[in-house]
């Protein structure tokens, strides 16, 4: 955000959160403003009690809620809303970002080429031999709605919404960006992007702002959202990783967090009560596939440890550890592993295609004015309980959006085939034993696995709504994808997740063959397989 | 809004007590008829004898057989055709909504070969957001006739209710509110089945304990099928459920019921349907659940039993005895909400 939009708009997020509790208690009474400030309190000071007290900014947030724990009940009127109006600005200071356009243009210039030395491992002396760019946005594939997703900008401002596997998404999707010639996106990273050596560069100077996801006072959650609505307004397009979090059993996103989805539709009725230009909002989902992916003997181990309970932050994965990150960067390069992005067709704020001229149609291809639901008596106003069912609508059709447009790969349909093969074999041992023990034996022989591979590709092929499939199955022989899968399997993970010996197939981490495997998940192949088939999600 | 005009698109028996209902309530109402001539009937006779004899309508109610008018001079619609109907009608009506409509349909079916509900097919057809179903114990002659009673209107949509009950609710009609679209939409086209089932029995001559057997198990039935669809199990023992079915499986107006008692008494399919005016929704759902059931592994007996009396030539005695004969086993498959 450019410094002068920056400043206004965290001065509004706060504004306009204090006054919209200041409201609220002018129906409810004032206890209830007591009543938030004292949950906020709450939040942070047991949130405060975990970090490190000699760290300076501790100190500072320590003395700060001190202080507001002890004048808080002697506080009224005026001064009470001063006091939440004090909070609200904090929480805004603490969100904003860095972004400065000038910035911008140098990073997406002079950065690839550091990526690429980051991502290929290289010595930085290749960085100026120039090639190394081309060379990355060599292993980025993009695909899908892009002209569509381009010439919206031209009635609009857009949302992003990709799935989330890897802390790299964002760094991937935000170099995707830059090939498409797409004005940078906003978004809100993890406090741990900004930290990581790795990272912190791009996040301090693209379009981020600050996300800490230990706070988790619902006054904060308002902030954030708040500011985000404003930088919509003001034409900022944003990217929102609507799962939440990445997704921990390597599924497809079935479910969504409504929160920042739902900036969508207030931005866009703020909009048309100010008059502004241009002010549709569009949805754009997207796809971001891997063959491997960074994290994922971290995030499935954690699924598996509590599954529904998972830690909702990890801070010692393998993002955290740059040996691991350039291995696998250097991995994707060598292996020629492309990490296929694609963009679905684009919506609007209650989840209906829109044209390349930005108008939204409805399922019968008509045109729809979508003022017309957002409108009572033909003006826009705001109906939280409507809005929220509405973002519901939006969600849905993002999550067949993602089920129509993710990208299967070898990985995937092996993973998928084993799990199921393994259970098929051992029917008596249910997933936990049979992840622990591998069952009754080590290894499954190839012939086997191929007939599975070739039931899973062919399902997956006569499927009408997606998924796409990766180029290596475009090839019949369901020996060559069980072969490519072995290649990336054998390469990155601390043990691969399954190897060949002579006629055999040796599934050696079952955990990662459960973790790839479950991409497929939404496609329900066991039901559609039958008893042959067991569903191995 | 207190006073907003409302719409009632079909003068079927229902569609136009409904509108009688708004009318009294002293709504302006647009009856929506598919024929001209039934359109010049309402507005000079103020009758619709053919659907609702000896009843007069309010003179608030206008009826019109241009869709692009009631959707200009109204914003709540409630659309009451029969379930074969409505997906044409649904799509006639999607040249003239815009996304500020309420549609809320009062359609006790399910689409035959697609299994889907009615508000999804609306949902298909039109760009309308806000749906909603109206269901519940509504025997349209007793309403007209201002005798008590009740229903649910369900939507996602606080908005939906809110302006059906400020048009529909007074001293005669109660209007509730549920969240439970799923559940309502099968609860209605369900019990025409289990209406069906207890007009046999009744043919039969059999007495109170079998319809209450009839009754309660298939209302167990229905729950089946609708939690396995996402329904709430509750909503089935409210008024489109439990409230739904004892209307329709003890009353002799129901036209569900009315069909299974001459079927009992010795007449085919085709010969009652030849003369009955208006449509036994029960008929065609019973064969897109039976088929639906079949193919997602779900037992329901009673659904079968009518299945094969009217698809199959079963006698309606080999339907009872083959019911009667299958095994028994703890009464609650489906588990309370804890």
């Amino acid at each position: 955000m450019r410094p002068e939009h920056r400043e206004g708009a965290r001065d509004d997020a706060a504004r306009r959160v204090a006054e919209r509790h200041i409201a609220e208690a002018a129906e409810l009474g004032e206890d209830y403003l007591e009543a938030l400030l004292n949950d906020t309190l709450y939040h942070e000071q047991r949130r405060l009690e975990r970090e490190n007290p000699s760290d300076p900014k501790t100190r500072a947030e320590l003395a700060f809620y001190a202080n507001l724990r002890r004048e808080l009940h002697r506080l009224h009127g005026f001064d009470l809303e001063n006091a939440l109006g004090r909070v609200t600005r904090r929480f805004a200071d603490e969100i904003v970002g860095n972004f400065d356009e000038r910035v911008y243009q140098l990073t997406t210039t002079v950065l690839p080429p550091a990526l690429s030395v980051l991502l290929s491992a290289a010595s930085p002396r290749q960085l100026l031999a120039g090639s190394v760019r081309q060379r990355l946005s060599e292993h980025i594939q993009i695909q899908g709605s892009i002209d569509h997703a381009k010439k919206l900008l031209d009635h609009g401002t857009l949302i992003v919404v990709p799935t989330h596997s890897s802390h790299l998404d964002s760094i991937v999707l935000g170099y995707a960006i830059f090939l498409m010639g797409m004005p940078p996106l906003l978004y809100g990273a993890g406090l741990n992007l900004f930290t990581n050596p790795l990272t912190s560069f791009f996040m301090h100077n693209l379009g981020a702002y600050r996300v800490d996801r230990k706070k988790s006072a619902s006054l904060y959650k308002d902030v954030l959202k708040e500011y985000a609505v404003r930088s919509l307004e003001l034409g900022y397009s944003n990217l929102f990783f609507p799962g939440g979090t990445r997704s921990r059993s390597g599924g497809l996103e079935q479910k969504l967090k409504k929160g920042l989805l739902g900036t969508g539709i207030s931005a866009y009725v703020n909009n048309l009560k100010t008059g502004r230009a241009k002010p549709n909002l569009y949805v754009v989902p997207c796809t971001i596939s891997y063959k491997l992916v960074l994290e994922a003997e971290t995030l499935i181990d954690d699924y598996l440890k509590e599954v529904g309970k998972s830690r909702y932050i990890i801070e010692d994965d393998e993002f955290s550890k740059p040996r691991r990150v350039l291995k696998f960067l250097s991995n994707v390069i060598s292996l020629d592993s492309r990490i296929v992005i694609t963009f679905s067709a684009p919506l609007d704020i209650v989840g209906n295609r829109v044209d390349s001229e930005g108008r939204s149609i409805d399922a019968r291809g008509r045109i729809v004015d979508p003022l017309s639901y957002v409108a009572r008596d033909g003006q826009p106003v705001h109906d939280e309980q409507r809005d929220n069912q509405y973002t519901t609508e939006l969600s849905d059709a993002i999550v067949s959006a993602f089920r129509r447009d993710n990208v299967v790969m070898s990985t995937h349909v092996v993973g998928h085939a084993s799990m199921a093969l393994l259970k098929l074999k051992n029917p008596e041992l249910d997933l936990y034993r049979l992840l622990r023990t591998g069952g009754s034996l080590p290894s499954l022989e190839i012939s086997e696995l191929a007939e599975q591979v070739e039931r899973v590709t062919t399902a997956l092929r006569e499927l009408k709504n997606g998924p796409r499939l990766g180029r290596e199955l475009e090839q019949r022989d369901p020996r060559l994808i069980i072969d490519d899968a072995l290649r990336y399997f054998g390469t990155y993970h601390t043990q691969p997740a399954a190897i060949r010996r002579g006629s055999r197939i040796v599934h050696q981490d079952r955990n990662l063959l459960l973790y790839y495997g479950n991409r497929l998940s939404p496609y329900e192949l066991g039901r559609r397989l039958g008893s042959a088939y067991v569903q191995a999600a | 809004m207190n006073d907003e005009t409302v719409g009632v698109i079909g003068a079927g028996s229902w569609g136009t007590t409904l509108a009688k209902v708004l009318g009294e309530n002293g709504r302006r109402t647009l009856l929506w008829t598919r024929r001209p001539e039934l359109t010049r009937e309402i507005n000079e006779t103020r009758k619709n004898e053919v659907y609702l004899p000896g009843v007069e309508l309010p003179p608030n109610v206008e009826a019109t057989h241009d869709l692009a008018k009631v959707s200009a001079g109204a914003q709540l619609l409630l659309l009451v055709v029969p379930s074969h109907g409505l997906r044409q009608i649904a799509f006639e009506l999607g040249d003239h909504v815009s996304g500020e409509h309420v549609v809320v349909h009062a359609t006790k079916g399910i689409e035959q070969e697609s299994f889907k509900r009615m508000s999804e097919v609306l949902r298909e057809e039109t760009c309308v957001r806000k749906i909603g179903v109206l269901s519940g114990p509504n025997l349209a002659r007793e309403l007209a006739l201002g005798q008590p009673t009740g229903t649910l209107i369900a939507s996602r949509y606080d908005e939906v209710f809110r302006r059906c009950h400020a048009a529909l609710h007074n001293g005669y009609f109660r209007v509730y509110w549920g969240e439970d679209v799923i559940g309502a939409e099968v609860g209605g086209a369900f019990k025409n089945i289990v209406s069906l089932a207890s007009g046999i029995a009744t043919g039969l001559g059999f007495g109170d304990n079998t319809r209450a057997l009839l009754v309660t198990r298939g209302i167990s039935e229905m729950a089946r099928l609708g939690t396995s669809m996402g329904a709430n199990i509750m909503t089935f023992a409210g008024m489109a459920g439990i409230g739904d079915v004892v209307a329709t499986c003890f009353s002799s107006l129901s036209r569900n019921h009315q069909l299974g008692l001459r079927l009992a008494r010795g007449e085919t399919l085709a010969s009652i349907q030849a003369d009955m005016t208006m449509v036994a929704e029960g008929v065609k759902t019973s064969k897109a659940v039976y088929n639906y059931a079949l193919r997602k592994g779900i037992d329901l007996p009673i659904v079968r039993a009518v299945y094969r009396v009217l698809y199959e030539d079963q006698s309606v005695g080999d339907a009872i005895r083959e019911l009667m004969a299958t095994p028994t086993g703890a009464e609650f498959l489906v588990s309370l909400p804890s």
